[in-house]
């Protein structure tokens, strides 16, 4: 009996001289084996794509970095002269940026920058008062960097408590105390905002 | 002279008596052989791998026009996706293995699961093994390095795979709040007019909620819509009153909503 580890399925694959791209020209005998395929080759070629960009000389790691940086700045800086749109827009740039980053960083790095950036892009939706918008983003700061991120918290509480929520709103906000203790500034605003949503609990029941 | 008469008796019963064990044995191990061989693998087929060596054996002469042998950035980066996906195998194999033995144990699952678990932990290690070889082939040492390089990439897609999963409630999010603030408005609007009908001073004007799209109500309130109108307007009001303790937040457009809605 052959050892398992030296079979093996040929596929008659293909690559593109030019483009050094990977393709399978002929189709498998079933659809969803043929989608599998593409999207497996199309992940590939992405991957060789960014390891071909890998350039020790430039660090392309930092310079994206430094991208990402420099936009959330000048969102910021919409944000304060309340221009929300262009705060919203600049926010959505930097996070597609930060999400197509190569996959072999470290993923804690990512979970900090996208935790920062889809909370401002929740304040910013705050702003032109989209509560959904700005919950679903807090809901995913908060999900990216569960520790040390009382604002995202409190994001999410005042969306829900303004959308009129205030069963969730107090289940969140309990939860963001918990995890941030009661100590720092943030916490304090968690607790005013815990003691109101619970008023209007009270008296909505 | 042996009595050869005599002796064909015993020696017949030994012979068919050995011939059947033989048949029996070798029948035996066939079949268990075969039942061995086609017990379902654990796994599907590791599509990673067969990408990874049907490039290494892309052969540049048997095709049509000329291409260039394939290059090593390609070869590595499939390399890389197949240490990938042996990881994602690793680790669905050691959190089955607990619960799989206890299940085996109190007899809840047949042998033959255990047989397919314990030959695809085998291949496994095997595999883990050959790509740490392949890997120490291009590059000394790279071995050491590219199952954590690839459990990087693989916490990555778990993440992204999170985030995509928060953002596409998005739409389902929005649907329910338009159709909560058509409600909302629809009450707010019955319980308006029976305030004028009342004469009753304290609700002036719709104002407050204009800024909101006016969505044309669809459905006739519960009776009972009126007294419950009045609270979240309230509830709101006091939300406005904690907001400015936060620094970031423009308070301008909300606190002028809170008011009118006083």
């Amino acid at each position: 009996m052959a050892s398992e580890i030296d079979l093996f399925t040929q596929y008659s694959l293909y690559m593109d001289p030019a483009s050094k791209a990977i393709s399978h020209p002929s189709s498998l005998p079933t659809p969803s084996q043929t989608t599998t395929m593409t999207t497996e080759l199309d992940e590939l070629n992405a991957l060789h794509r960014s390891l071909l960009s890998l350039d020790p000389q430039t660090f392309p790691h930092l310079l994206c970095h430094a991208q990402i940086t420099k936009l959330r700045d000048t969102g910021n800086a919409a944000f304060r002269k309340n221009n929300y749109d262009e705060a919203v827009k600049l926010y959505t740039y930097a996070i597609d940026m930060a999400l197509a980053r190569p996959g072999w960083e470290p993923v804690g790095l990512a979970r900090e920058e996208l935790a920062g950036l889809f909370g401002n892009r929740a304040q910013a939706h705050m702003g032109n008062q989209n509560w959904p918008e700005a919950l679903v983003d807090a809901k995913t700061s908060i999900d990216s960097k569960p520790i040390g991120n009382v604002k995202a918290w409190w994001r999410v509480g005042k969306c829900c408590a303004e959308m009129t929520r205030y069963e969730e709103a107090k289940n969140f906000l309990v939860k963001g105390l918990e995890i941030e203790g009661g100590n720092s500034e943030g916490a304090k605003e968690l607790g005013a905002l815990l003691v109101d949503v619970a008023a209007a609990l009270q008296r909505s029941s | 002279m042996v009595d050869w008469l005599s002796l064909a008796v015993p020696l017949a019963y030994l012979g068919i008596l050995i011939g059947s064990l033989a048949t029996f044995s070798s029948l035996y191990r066939k079949r268990k052989y075969q039942k061995a061989a086609t017990l379902e693998p654990w796994f599907p087929a590791h599509l990673q791998r067969d990408i990874y060596f049907s490039l290494l054996h892309l052969d540049p002469s048997a095709q049509k026009e000329k291409t260039p042998a394939v290059p090593e950035s390609v070869v590595k980066a499939a390399l890389l996706r197949r240490a990938k996906e042996d990881i994602r195998r690793v680790l669905a194999l050691r959190s089955q293995k607990q619960a799989l033995s206890v299940l085996l144990q109190r007899g809840s699952v047949g042998d033959d699961l255990w047989q397919r678990f314990l030959r695809a932990e085998k291949e496994m290690e095997e595999e883990v093994k050959d790509v740490v070889a392949e890997a120490n082939a291009y590059v000394p040492n790279w071995g050491q390095t590219i199952f954590q390089s690839a459990n990087e990439m693989m916490n990555n897609d778990i993440y992204r795979q999170r985030v995509s999963e928060q953002q596409e409630k998005l739409a389902e999010e929005k649907e329910w709040w338009s159709k909560k603030k058509a409600t909302t408005q629809e009450q707010f609007m019955k319980e308006l007019n029976e305030g004028s009908e009342a004469a009753s001073p304290s609700v002036q004007s719709p104002a407050p909620k204009s800024p909101e799209p006016a969505s044309e109500p669809i459905s006739e309130s519960v009776p009972a819509a009126p007294a419950a109108a009045v609270q979240p307007s309230d509830d709101e009001a006091v939300l406005v009153e904690a907001e400015p303790s936060n620094s970031g937040t423009p308070s301008g457009g909300k606190k002028k909503k809170g008011k009118g809605k006083k």
